[in-house]
């Protein structure tokens, strides 16, 4: 006999009719954002055991090791899987070595930006007045001063060091997630159920840190975090571009490309599309972890 | 007679209306009295400043200048203070010409006091239910787990399995159905009158001595609406709790209410007994209570085929306060004997029967 498998029950009482749906908002996750989430995580993973192998120093060949006899090997030649690059230093070690300067400064960079902006955020939001104007102001005051000239300034100011980069690229992430926080807690304030807790006696406290950011802000926090992760790569990929980014011999996926690139033309194309790769795919889980995420926690609901 | 529960004075609320730069006087000198065990409807129009004045009792205002003056004593068992204590001395007032020119207000050194007064009476002592339910719940938390924290926060219960009980115990008194799975539903999983009837259990979960309905009713289907003023009139009946209610709707006040207070303009125009209030045959009564009673269809208007009453003008500008009645210029029932007094002076409310007071020269010699 078939029965239906979806069975959904609906009790009667006192004339008023709905359904039990155990998730919050009626939300089935669509495949997409299940292969997005997927394979942001798989990218994840993958980041945290290249930094693991890195720092362990547990590489497959040594990186910085120059071989003059080897030089623009292509992939798969003497025991080096991707090949070697101008100098005959093994690509794939080199390549798993460089997230380092990525792992660390990048999360620097999201903690920055995430702490100053929620409390600037809450502050803007929550207390409005006085504080939202001021800092209304320094979020635009920040956003309009171009990031690049800002991490040059700093570049000449001390020395191309990726953590100077990656805190500078911290602080002016703040407006973007001070700003998001500031107009979802505007958004909830119109529902009124913050005045229903005040109502309620919940300390103001408990209503910022639980009602506010942990039940209603948690999906964009983590969206935030994803992107910044995927935003710290392309920046010092472009900053190595420009010579500025980490520097020779510590090996970055940036300064790998940019390195490769000088012999592209000569069809020695694996030294610079080895990184190039890593970089897109790398950023490209980044970004749809934060799309599937956005899209299963955020998203499509109904209201 | 027993010392009321809520008392309030010369409660003024003003707000700064950066469109017209000037100040709205919402509520402007209400005084209302709740005695225990009692149900006190407040109706008037929108803008009459029924909600404003709910508001201001649980101090929840916020924007300049809100709550500017007045007392609010409240007496139960436990807590007996005035909610307004001592505030004044943060406020200066400048009038003139029936404007409010300049309030000069130390918002910061007021919020502390008032924080200081308030604390252990929200929730605890004085418990709100808003009108839309569904959007005064955190849709992202189980209605169950958000009345398990008002349990734990008020009833000096830490064991969650225990709160958690107590919470399904709630869900039942209120009427909810199968309490133990809708224990686990989202606000978004239920209708408007299921969340007013979660919002009513959490509310009433601490045992308050007050409840404050602010437009209970309003948003919710006609027949659910019914019902939830029936769970109100049970609740109240079990558990004696006092009630400010607060509506539009006036046969949701003739159905819950002791005694009703009409308000206008800011401030209570008839304040009485229901009964005779809401009885439109009955002799005293303000104008405009009269003219509230005659637009609200009934049998009788429906079957002798009349018109409902609409009241002529537009609620008045509580900016610009006219020196004399602020009814004046809607009234249908002056008299050239009181012509003069209605325009030149503000009548004080005056006793026209015992306990049933009117605002209205008509009733003053």
């Amino acid at each position: 006999m078939r029965r239906s498998t979806r069975v959904k029950k609906y009790i009667q009482t006192s004339g008023e009719v709905s359904d039990f749906s155990k998730l919050p908002l009626h939300k089935k996750f669509s495949i997409p954002d299940l292969l997005y989430v997927g394979y942001g995580l798989l990218i994840v993973f993958l980041v945290l055991v290249s930094y693991v192998l890195g720092a362990f120093n547990l590489l497959p060949n040594d990186p910085q090791q120059i071989n003059m006899d080897m030089l623009m090997a292509p992939p798969g030649t003497g025991g080096h899987l991707l090949g070697t690059d101008f100098m005959g230093r093994d690509i794939q070690s080199r390549l798993i070595l460089g997230i380092q300067a990525y792992f660390l400064p990048g999360l620097l960079a999201i903690f920055i930006s995430l702490s100053i902006g929620i409390v600037l955020g809450v502050l803007a939001g929550y207390r409005g007045g006085y504080a939202e104007t001021v800092i209304t102001y320094f979020t635009n005051l920040v956003d309009s001063f171009p990031r690049l000239v800002l991490i040059l300034l700093v570049i000449a100011a001390f020395k191309p060091d990726i953590y100077y980069i990656m805190m500078v690229m911290g602080i002016t992430g703040v407006p973007a997630v001070a700003n998001a926080i500031a107009g979802k807690i505007r958004v909830l304030a119109q529902k009124n159920f913050i005045e229903a807790a005040i109502a309620l006696g919940l300390r103001t406290r408990v209503i910022i840190l639980k009602h506010i950011l942990w039940y209603n802000c948690r999906a964009l926090l983590i969206i935030q975090a994803t992107l910044g992760m995927g935003e710290a790569i392309l920046l010092e990929t472009s900053l190595s571009y420009l010579g500025f980014g980490v520097q020779e011999p510590t090996p970055s996926w940036g300064n790998m490309v940019q390195s490769g690139a000088n012999y592209f033309m000569q069809g020695n194309f694996w030294p610079s599309t080895a990184p190039a790769l890593a970089i897109l795919f790398t950023i490209l889980g980044f970004n749809l972890l934060g799309d599937g995420l956005n899209n299963m926690l955020e998203g499509k609901r109904s209201r | 007679m027993a010392q009321p529960l809520l008392k309030i004075e010369n409660l003024r609320t003003y707000f700064y209306a950066h469109s017209k730069q000037a100040f709205v006087r919402s509520v402007d000198g209400v005084s209302l009295e709740v005695g225990q065990r009692e149900t006190v409807g407040v109706v008037g129009e929108s803008g009459s400043g029924k909600s404003i004045t709910a508001m201001s009792v649980m101090g929840l205002i916020s924007g300049g200048p809100g709550v500017i003056g007045g007392s609010i004593h409240y007496a139960s068992d436990k807590v007996q203070k005035n909610l307004l204590e001592g505030l004044e001395n943060y406020v200066q007032l400048e009038e003139g010409n029936g404007r409010v020119l300049t309030v000069k207000k130390d918002e910061s050194g007021w919020q502390k006091a008032s924080e200081k007064l308030m604390a252990g009476m929200r929730g605890k002592e004085i418990a709100m239910i808003f009108q839309n339910p569904r959007a005064s719940l955190n849709p992202y938390i189980t209605v169950g787990e958000q009345i398990t924290e008002a349990v734990r926060l008020h009833s000096g219960i830490s064991a969650v399995k225990e709160a958690r009980e107590r919470a399904i115990h709630w869900l039942e008194r209120v009427k909810i159905d199968s309490p133990r799975l809708r224990y686990n539903s989202y606000p978004s999983g239920m209708s408007g009158g299921m969340c007013q009837r979660a919002m009513i259990a959490m509310a009433l979960s601490s045992e308050p001595s007050l409840l404050i309905a602010d437009e209970p009713t309003t948003g919710l289907d006609a027949t659910i609406q019914s019902k939830i003023v029936d769970l109100l009139q049970e609740l109240k009946n079990e558990t004696g709790i006092s009630t400010l209610l607060i509506s539009h709707d006036i046969s949701v006040i003739t159905r819950l209410s002791d005694r009703v207070a009409v308000l206008y303009g800011g401030a209570v125009v008839e304040y009485g007994p229901a009964s005779q209030l809401l009885d439109a045959q009955a002799g005293f009564k303000h104008p405009y209570t009269a003219a509230l009673l005659a637009s609200v269809p009934n049998q009788q208007k429906i079957r002798a085929r009349a018109n409902l009453q609409a009241i002529e003008g537009e609620v008045p500008d509580t900016i610009n306060t006219p020196p004399g009645c602020r009814f004046y210029a809607r009234c249908n029932q002056i008299t050239p004997e009181i012509r003069d007094k209605c325009a030149a002076i503000h009548p004080e409310l005056k006793d026209v029967a015992p306990g049933h007071q009117v605002r209205c020269w008509r009733f003053i010699n």
